[in-house]
């Protein structure tokens, strides 16, 4: 094993375990209730799932397309989208606070906030 | 290029291209977005140690592009070659300080350097730090997927009785 495969070898297992111990700690589940819906930087809505009646909407991207966004028990996600991919549908409900709900093509993130900007 | 290199890599491409369409259909394993296995990278790691750099990007931007038209996720071509580009330039390198016999070495680094380009694209296009938020996750996963793919990868190059003596 020659100096450099060492190297290498040394970088892989440094950044596995510096990423094991970042994955642990972005995939804890949050106790924010207050949820923002971005559509290309721009916020649409603040939400706070602790008050919001259970109930499902239609949010359309001005080129064209949209996801449809259910609340239920508290909890939110995309459950329809007419993006090819579907991985915002794919991604169920929104859980962590580093781990957004993402659609590329349509540009839309939903996040958890902090409480500051309640409406 | 002579023919029966051209042939060659044609043909590559067309395993490349298969691998990557099979494995569309299998169900993602996690909801998380760019977490894959990423199999039509056995045919990358392998050509980067068989064939010259001009040859294997000759593969592998073929493969993104009719892979995005095949699969009907052309909205995302930018961001597979973002990932591909990265990855590829980074084995190239990888591959003069490698030997062969550490190939799934460089293979990990190379699917890092994938989910790399990938983050880095979707921050650009996005124009929001989250959407790097699960890159740690993407390079837990990609260590690996990349040492799976790197060891088909050396396999393969070894079963070909062509590279015994070099290797």
């Amino acid at each position: 094993m020659s100096k450099d495969v060492k190297i290498c070898l040394a970088v892989v297992i440094v950044l596995f375990v510096v990423s094991v111990v970042l994955s642990i700690i972005i995939l804890r589940p949050t106790d924010k209730t207050m949820v923002e819906i971005v559509q290309d930087n721009h916020v649409l809505y603040t939400l706070d799932l602790g008050r919001e009646k259970d109930r499902s909407f239609r949010i359309e991207y001005p080129d064209g397309g949209w996801n449809e966004i259910t609340i239920k028990d508290g909890q939110i996600s995309v459950t329809d989208a007419d993006c090819p991919d579907k991985t915002c549908v794919k991604t169920g409900v929104l859980r962590s606070e580093t781990i957004p709900i993402v659609c590329l093509p349509h540009k839309l993130i939903i996040r958890f906030c902090d409480d500051g900007g309640s409406q | 290029m002579k023919a029966k290199k051209l042939a060659e890599l044609a043909m590559l491409t067309a395993v490349a291209l298969i691998i990557f369409i099979v494995e569309l259909q299998f169900p993602n394993l996690t909801p998380i977005q760019g977490v894959k296995l990423g199999l039509a990278n056995i045919i990358t790691v392998y050509a980067v140690y068989k064939y010259t750099a001009k040859e294997v990007f000759l593969i592998v931007v073929t493969r993104v592009i009719l892979g995005a038209l095949f699969s009907s996720h052309i909205s995302v071509i930018l961001y597979s070659m973002a990932g591909a580009m990265t990855c590829l330039a980074g084995m190239l390198l990888l591959k003069r300080a490698i030997p062969l016999k550490y190939l799934w070495l460089c293979s990990i680094l190379g699917a890092v350097l994938h989910n790399t380009g990938q983050t880095v694209m979707a921050v650009i296009l996005m124009r929001s730090v989250a959407a790097a938020a699960n890159y740690p996750i993407l390079i837990v996963t990609g260590c690996i997927a990349g040492l799976f793919t790197g060891i088909c990868a050396q396999t393969v190059l070894k079963r070909d009785p062509r590279n015994a003596e070099k290797s």
